[in-house]
């Protein structure tokens, strides 16, 4: 069985843990996040069809009061950043926490997902600026928590690209 | 090329124009060839002179180094002797460079060390004093003696209770799950998500106390389950444990994780997640997976032999109340045999209590008292006894005496069947006394000869005749009055007992008197003074149940018939009969 770590950042309230929440095996209670911090969840994935294992750190929500712990980055295959379409701040974050990783974790792979996709027309991150990040190397996708869309795509998306930096060992199935 | 094919007379001209050419050709060569052959040169001085040039080797030393360095192990096993002496020689020239570089790396170790170590002790010494003085406590003291343990190994082997439930293999960077082992019967949660989490919490605990990173969560506490975190280099061991483990686990669980880094030192680096190869670390950490349970408390064999003792002592005492109880059973049915008036039929001994049955005479001892005096409960002795006449001739006499009312001067004697009667008695008493006698259970004949008899009239007479004199003025009964006094208070004594029998009462009345010399009131005082103490002479009041005594005096110049008459210094006794009941008086005869 291939684990892997994976980190889920995004700026305060974006819908991380909504995202996931339907997709995924969680045994702690959300307290855990505000308490320390984060929360561990896992979401089985198949690529190539073999199974890898996301372990993924749900980290607390990055605001001006809590900023995301390094040591929570250390040792991550791979990351996950998470917009709120409807705020266009969370993209600053996300961009701001992309640089954060990149310096914690190192040029690892990683997939961005605009949140609430259901409601397109509120949105303040229009398609220039999206492209703008694709550009720059971005893979963004779009996502709605309320509709459980783009969750499975994330990841798979996500532990394909992990698995394409770090091909999987026949041994380890 | 350097043929002559002329004669010898042409040798030194030929001979000449050659060493031209070879000059010419030298020229042209050195003119051509000249770079290249300074090459040859330095190439030929190489490879004659084959000495190591520093700079050429310093150019590919650590490349060189790291080639050969992928393909075997030659390097190092060439290496590590120069090292490990230039490492010695270092110490030895300049140490204390040596423990400046080494102490930020070894204080903390030590420091973990001696903790652990005092931890240990402390527990063990604690176990100890509590163990040393209990029974329980000799006995280990024994079994350390026998086994070659110390003391205090032998009290936690045998005090403390835990059990490692699971053990996780984690790496340290990732928080992924290497490998995983569970006790049997132990609640697993995922252990993946649960890997992360602990390492998360470790990163949370460390990050929030400004902790070095040498500096780790070492271990923490829920409820009855502690988690103990063992570091590595490049993974951590976190051991679930239930109840009150030794220190000593620890060194368990860095034994096992020391060994999984030599055993995976290739896996542990290279880690990318996948934890394919870690599934060889099984033994090490199922080597982890301890329980001790403390043994059900087996009697002790001193226990046992008290126990027993103890037993045998009850066991005893048992036996000898038993033994004792059936001497005083024993004891009170001979007491009964012999007692007159008893006769028992039937004696039962049950393990409820004891069963009487038989006679009783009415006159005889309680039976209960004698249960009493043998020592027995009373309430543990049943006894039924029917009445019947003794004809023993202890309770014939005294039912004779009941019977018959016998006064205190008569003495009834049984003799076979026959009723002795002897003493003084009233007439009236002997003449009942014949007619009822053989009415006595036991006694068919009745002898009276040796009784006196007097009549109850003649004793009235006797007390009534009575005069007792006295000087002038005294009031002391003189010596030679007194002994008739004696006489008079026989009669009397005689005449209560003879008068009771008949259901009447005697009233004597001791009257006292004195001559007309002197004042009349003086006279009076003397007169009563003089009647008490006729009355004191007779006996005062133990005259007899029956008899009233009254004293006062006589009256004026009464003339008293045999007596004399009132005016003499006398006291006189008048004894009359009354009906008991109504107190009617009767006259005397």
């Amino acid at each position: 069985m291939m684990q892997k770590k994976i980190c889920m950042l995004g700026g305060f309230a974006v819908g991380k843990t909504s995202l996931v929440r339907r997709f995924v095996s969680n045994v702690f209670s959300d307290h855990y996040r505000t308490t320390i911090g984060v929360t561990v969840e896992k979401k089985s994935v198949k690529v190539d069809d073999r199974d890898v294992t996301l372990v993924l750190w749900d980290l607390y929500g990055e605001d001006e009061f809590q900023r995301v712990r390094d040591s929570y980055l250390r040792g991550s295959a791979g990351y996950i950043l998470v917009m709120d379409g409807t705020r266009k701040a969370t993209l600053d974050t996300a961009i701001a926490l992309q640089q954060t990783a990149a310096k914690a974790v190192g040029a690892v792979p990683f997939v961005s997902i605009i949140n609430k996709a259901d409601v397109r027309s509120e949105w303040e991150i229009d398609e220039g600026v999206i492209e703008q990040l694709r550009e720059g190397g971005w893979t963004v996708l779009f996502g709605s928590a309320k509709l459980g869309q783009g969750v499975e795509e994330l990841f798979v998306k996500l532990a394909t690209q992990i698995v394409q930096t770090s091909p999987i060992p026949s041994d380890s199935l | 090329m350097h043929t002559d094919p002329h004669g010898p007379s042409r040798d030194s001209r030929s001979s000449e124009r050659r060493t031209s050419v070879d000059e010419d050709w030298t020229k042209l060569r050195t003119l051509l060839l000249s770079p290249e052959q300074t090459q040859l040169d330095e190439i030929r001085e190489r490879l004659d002179n084959r000495a190591v040039q520093p700079r050429e080797i310093s150019r590919v030393l650590p490349e060189a180094f790291a080639m050969r360095g992928e393909t075997d192990q030659s390097l190092s096993n060439v290496l590590t002797p120069y090292v490990e002496h230039g490492f010695g020689a270092a110490v030895r020239k300049s140490p204390r460079a040596i423990v400046d570089a080494i102490a930020p790396i070894m204080g903390p170790a030590i420091r973990q060390a001696i903790v652990r170590a005092l931890q240990s002790m402390t527990q063990s010494f604690n176990h100890s004093l509590d163990d040393s003085l209990s029974i329980r406590g000799l006995r280990w003291r024994l079994e350390a003696w026998r086994t070659g343990r110390s003391f205090a190994e032998v009290v936690l082997l045998h005090t403390l209770r835990y059990r490692v439930e699971q053990v996780f293999l984690i790496h340290r960077e990732t928080g992924l799950l290497l490998h995983h082992v569970a006790a049997e019967g132990a609640v697993v949660q995922d252990q993946q998500i649960l890997s992360g989490m602990l390492t998360a919490i470790q990163s949370y605990v460390q990050d929030s106390f400004g902790a070095s990173p040498d500096q780790t969560l070492d271990h923490f506490q829920v409820g009855e389950w502690t988690v103990w975190i063992e570091q590595g280099s490049h993974a951590y061991l976190a051991g679930v444990v239930r109840g009150t483990p030794p220190e000593t686990l620890r060194e368990d669980f860095q034994a096992a994780l020391d060994d999984i880094h030599v055993q995976q030192a290739d896996a542990l680096t290279q880690f990318d997640g996948n934890a394919a190869p870690f599934k060889t670390t099984q033994t090490y950490l199922e080597s982890c997976l301890h329980a001790h349970y403390e043994s059900p408390p087996r009697p002790s064999a001193l226990k046992l032999w008290i126990l027993g003792g103890v037993g045998i002592l009850l066991l005893l005492w048992w036996g000898a109340m038993a033994y004792q109880i059936h001497a005083r059973w024993s004891n009170l049915l001979a007491e009964l045999g012999a007692e007159p008036g008893i006769v028992v039929t039937m004696a039962k001994s049950t393990w409820r209590g004891y069963h009487l049955e038989g006679l009783r005479d009415p006159l005889a001892k309680d039976p209960s008292a004698m249960v009493i005096e043998a020592g027995l409960e009373p309430s543990s002795v049943k006894a039924v006894w029917s009445p019947y006449y003794s004809l023993d001739p202890q309770f014939v006499e005294t039912r004779a005496h009941s019977i018959l009312h016998s006064p205190k001067t008569v003495k009834l004697a049984v003799e076979g069947d026959t009723l002795v009667a002897t003493g003084a008695a009233s007439i009236e008493w002997a003449r009942e006394t014949r007619r009822l006698a053989t009415l006595v259970p036991g006694i068919s004949l009745y002898r009276d000869e040796g009784l006196v008899t007097t009549s109850i009239s003649d004793l009235l007479e006797r007390v009534n005749r009575t005069v007792v004199r006295f000087r002038s003025g005294s009031s002391i009964v003189e010596p030679s009055e007194r002994a008739a006094l004696g006489a008079v208070s026989v009669a009397l004594r005689e005449l209560d007992q003879a008068v009771s029998q008949s259901g009447q009462r005697v009233r004597l009345e001791i009257l006292g008197s004195a001559d007309e010399t002197g004042p009349a009131t003086l006279n009076i005082q003397l007169s009563k003074e003089r009647a008490e103490a006729v009355r004191s002479a007779l006996g005062g009041k133990e005259l007899g149940g029956a008899t009233t005594v009254i004293t006062d005096i006589l009256g004026p110049l009464k003339p008293l018939g045999s007596q004399g008459e009132s005016g003499e210094r006398i006291v006189i006794l008048r004894a009359t009969l009354t009906a008991a009941s109504r107190g009617n008086e009767t006259t005397p005869p």
